[in-house]
């Protein structure tokens, strides 16, 4: 639409993509559905390349994916969940992958969409984090103590337990996996508008004479931003994945 | 931003939170199959790679100190030989020393007494030319002054008995003279 002369596109042709196969169909294929694709296909070329290389001394694709791979298993398993944690790190060496490429097509040129803008991707991943958590809980502690000690904080007088155990139930298993999608849905669509936003003044500017004096100004913002969403995306990544091993770690002791 | 969403909201589009059905079902796949097979076939061997190659660090770090104990216990030991041989050279110079010494002291020591025997031979061999010589002579002297009496009195002595008043006289004259 048309404000104050500059020519915003309307939201949806800037998030709801047309499908480009399987049309009509539930496994109707648009941009986001391929972005998730190929999130996925990347990091397992990536994987299979360095796995491939296989030199003493790390280069290029090797040095990219192992520095990862230890800053996962370094600051995220063995900072958060322990020696313990060891067996979840594939699953959550995937999962920054995942979440990371996903985001990072935001300000890859001619693409410049994040996956992760679209709650089919975060509420998923969230929900599936929520299941494993209560899973591994049930698993490690089983039904009753997991519950137990979920719900129920320990030293806390009876009275006041009439007030936290409600909390407790919406601060564990409501909140989490709601506060987990929509933290990187909501960072993510943010940065996603903001880029679209001085894009569109950007362009508005160059296109009008007058603009041209200020047109530094839309466009360094805009340079700025994209640099910035560079590393949102990282941080949005590292924090849904630090979240969901903090979850799991909770989940596989027994003590709340 | 506001804005962007409201017109957008307004203009009658789809819903910006709510994701189409066909989205959420190729994440859930997309994801499901990295997982798999990043678990079954991508993520173990760069792990094992990792795990290896620090292995085979700590191996080498491991070795390496192996070897500079080692290197150093070797260079100890050469020190000590080193010290050792440097004993047993001094020692080997005192003993040749001392050999020498003793041997200079002998050779001095034969020298000298070969010196003394050779000395005594030969003033052995001086007396014994000098007494035959002083027996010559007593000889030749008795035969020349009893020719020089018999030719200065010219007149025929007993040859035996002047002989016998010759080798008195030149007795008494060798006891004089000693």
């Amino acid at each position: 639409m048309l404000f104050a002369g500059i020519n915003f596109p309307p939201i949806s042709d800037v998030l709801n993509w047309r499908s480009i196969a399987f049309n009509g169909s539930p496994f109707a294929l648009n941009k986001v559905g391929l972005i998730t694709l190929v999130a996925a296909a990347l990091t397992l070329l990536l994987f299979f390349a360095a796995g491939r290389q296989g030199k003493l001394v790390p280069s290029g694709v090797q040095n990219f994916v192992e520095s990862i791979v230890d800053f996962i298993h370094n600051s995220i398993v063995m900072d958060v969940m322990g020696q313990e944690g060891l067996p979840w790190a594939p699953y959550l060496t995937g999962l920054f992958f995942f979440i990371f490429i996903c985001n990072i097509f935001e300000v890859i040129p001619f693409i410049q969409m994040p996956a992760t803008a679209r709650m089919s991707v975060p509420a998923p991943l969230a929900l599936m984090v929520w299941v494993t958590f209560i899973v591994v809980g049930i698993r490690a502690q089983g039904v009753r103590h997991y519950f137990k000690n979920a719900i129920i904080p320990q030293g806390v007088p009876g009275a006041l337990l009439i007030l936290l155990v409600p909390l407790e139930i919406l601060s564990n298993f409501i909140v989490r996996p709601f506060a987990l999608a929509v933290r990187l849905f909501g960072n993510m669509l943010a940065g996603h508008l903001l880029l679209l936003t001085f894009a569109v003044i950007s362009e508005a500017m160059f296109v009008k004479s007058v603009g041209l004096a200020i047109l530094p100004l839309p466009f360094a913002m805009l340079t700025a931003l994209t640099g910035y969403e560079i590393f949102v995306s990282a941080l949005q990544a590292f924090i849904f994945t630090i979240l969901s091993a903090l979850y799991i770690s909770e989940a596989m002791k027994s003590a709340h | 931003m506001t804005t962007v969403i409201l017109a957008a909201t307004s203009a009658g589009s789809s819903n910006p939170i709510l994701p189409a059905a066909g989205e959420i079902v190729w994440s859930v796949l997309s994801f499901a199959l990295l997982l798999l097979l990043l678990g079954k076939w991508a993520y173990p061997p760069v792990k094992k790679m990792m795990a290896d190659r620090a292995a085979k660090i700590r191996g080498d770090l491991d070795a390496a100190e192996l070897a500079r104990t080692e290197a150093q216990r070797t260079l100890e030991e050469y020190k000590e030989q080193l010290a050792q041989a440097k004993r047993d050279a001094t020692h080997i110079l005192d003993e040749a020393r001392q050999t020498a010494d003793a041997l200079r002291g002998d050779i001095l020591a034969k020298a000298e007494e070969d010196v003394a025997i050779v000395h005594a031979r030969n003033e052995e061999a001086l007396r014994i030319e000098r007494q035959r010589v002083i027996a010559e002579l007593r000889s030749e002297v008795g035969s020349l002054a009893l020719e020089l009496a018999e030719k200065i009195i010219d007149a025929e002595v007993d040859r035996a008995a002047a002989q016998t008043l010759i080798d008195s006289f030149i007795s008494e004259i060798g006891a004089t003279r000693a």
